[in-house]
């Protein structure tokens, strides 16, 4: 039957996802901030690089841009698979290198699920 | 009357998931899904060996019990490495569903006239009361999802697309639902009328078992009013007769022996253990005899070593799973045992979401 100590979860109050609020890994919290913030950076870099190949793309096809397009259109099938491959390979040099020394290159392929 | 397709307004992502509002809010999920993907797939190796040899020049064991378990997490949690690779997550985790909600938002009004207009419309139904009691554990903001499950009247589209980021990709096109749904178990005489889905959130299990029992009557029932509105609206979009209802898993509103297959698709690890036990008394009292219940869920604790302890706990807490370490700690199998379930083999090293099949007797 379930050991009514082995159920106490006390232990893990100090795990930094269960604090409420904005939990800190680092004792130095700007350390979370900048790391957050580089996180951040990377994401706004993607969209922008995404909207310049949608632009490209459509004026390339149709000499004409409109802001609708951009917003709530979708690049064709063709130049999405052209992004997906570059997003995953930038995402790699990037931040594959915090676990470079640690065997980065090598992390598995298959699903982690 | 018309299916209102403000929900699909841009089209869908990876073959079932409701585009988002603009491709600027795409671009940025497949951004944040990708990043996830590097941590996912570095989780084995080469954050796993590296944990697991900081450990071992500590001399730490790798075998499980309460002392070893604690001093091997306080070592861990005081590696930069390791803070780095949390951080990231939980930074991931947070900026998706801050991206989504605040997508969807932008559509808010017509969303949820979207979801009002499904309910009007068959094959299937949906069923909820406005003034229906919430137990307090299920008002957790699980997955630190918006507003949680059962109080943001978008979060079944949150959830949804959510789910296909945390999954990285693993969930698109339904395909891990139906995968998980190939394993549910079967009467042992192999017939099947009806089929209870607890917990259904999005509806996305009772689906894929409605694929593979088309004639059978599927329900799918949750908590949230919100989670069963979407899950109809969504089964509508896949043109399947499904029932969904709001109701407790632990308070079943079903008569007794009705149903030939009860499924609880990672259910029990947002419940707390005392909850669970009353679910299990539920699910036996609604299945007939002979009928299966396949309770697919994290294996626990017993079966990992100190590694995956550490990052199971981890994983939880920067996922807002309140009730998970508790899960995996309780040896589930043992409590379905004894709430009265013949159980069959269980082995999650085949598969890390294996279900434990039980059978009500047939005397």
């Amino acid at each position: 039957m379930t050991d009514k100590k082995s159920n106490d979860l006390e232990d893990l109050g100090n795990l930094p996802g269960f604090k409420r609020g904005n939990p800190t890994y680092f004792e130095n919290e700007v350390i979370d901030h900048l790391i957050s913030i580089t996180l951040e950076l990377g994401a706004e870099l993607w969209v922008v690089k995404d909207r310049l190949a949608h632009v490209e793309e459509i004026l390339s096809e149709e000499n004409k841009l409109s802001l609708s397009s951009l917003n709530t259109g979708k690049p064709s099938a063709l130049l999405q698979e052209q992004l997906d491959k570059e997003r995953k390979q930038i995402i790699k040099r990037i931040y594959g290198r915090l676990y470079s020394k640690y065997g980065g290159e090598s992390a598995e392929e298959k699903s982690a699920i | 009357m018309a299916i209102n397709k403000a929900i699909y307004k841009r089209g869908k992502t990876a073959g079932v998931f409701p585009s988002l509002s603009s491709r600027r809010d795409e671009a940025y999920m497949n951004f944040v899904e990708d990043a996830r993907n590097l941590l996912l797939h570095a989780q084995q190796k080469p954050i796993g060996e590296y944990s697991k040899l900081l450990l071992k020049n500590a001399g730490k064991s790798m075998e499980p019990d309460p002392r070893s378990t604690t001093e091997a997490k306080e070592l861990l949690m005081k590696d930069n490495v390791l803070k780095t690779y949390y951080r990231i997550k939980r930074t991931l985790q947070e900026s998706f569903w801050e991206c989504t909600y605040d997508s969807l938002n932008m559509r808010k009004n017509d969303l949820l006239q979207a979801l009002d207009d499904a309910e009007k419309i068959g094959p299937g139904s949906v069923t909820y009361d406005p003034d229906f009691s919430i137990p307090e554990y299920a008002t957790a903001e699980i997955h630190i999802q918006p507003g949680g499950n059962a109080n943001e009247p978008l979060s079944g589209l949150l959830y949804d697309y959510g789910s296909k980021v945390f999954m990285g990709g693993a969930a698109d096109n339904d395909m891990f639902a139906d995968m998980q749904a190939s394993t549910v178990g079967a009467p042992q005489d192999g017939k099947v009328n009806r089929i209870l889905d607890l917990g259904c959130s999005a509806g996305v299990t009772s689906s894929a078992l409605k694929r593979i029992y088309p004639d059978a009557e599927v329900w799918g029932i949750d908590v949230s009013s919100h989670m069963v509105r979407y899950a109809h609206a969504r089964a509508l979009e896949q043109n399947h007769d499904i029932n969904f209802k709001q109701m407790l898993a632990e308070e079943l509103d079903f008569n007794d022996n009705h149903f030939d297959i009860v499924v609880a698709n990672l259910l029990f690890h947002e419940v707390p253990v005392s909850v669970s036990k009353k679910i299990l008394s539920e699910t036996l009292r609604v299945l007939r005899p002979g009928g299966s219940f396949t309770l697919i869920d994290f294996p626990g604790d017993k079966t990992r070593d100190v590694y995956t302890i550490f990052f199971g706990e981890m994983d939880a807490a920067d996922n807002g799973e309140p009730f998970l370490p508790g899960f995996v700690r309780s040896n589930v199998e043992e409590i379905m045992e004894e709430s009265g379930f013949e159980m069959s083999p269980y082995d999650p090293n085949k598969f890390l979401l294996a279900g434990r099949i039980g059978f009500k007797p047939n005397n």
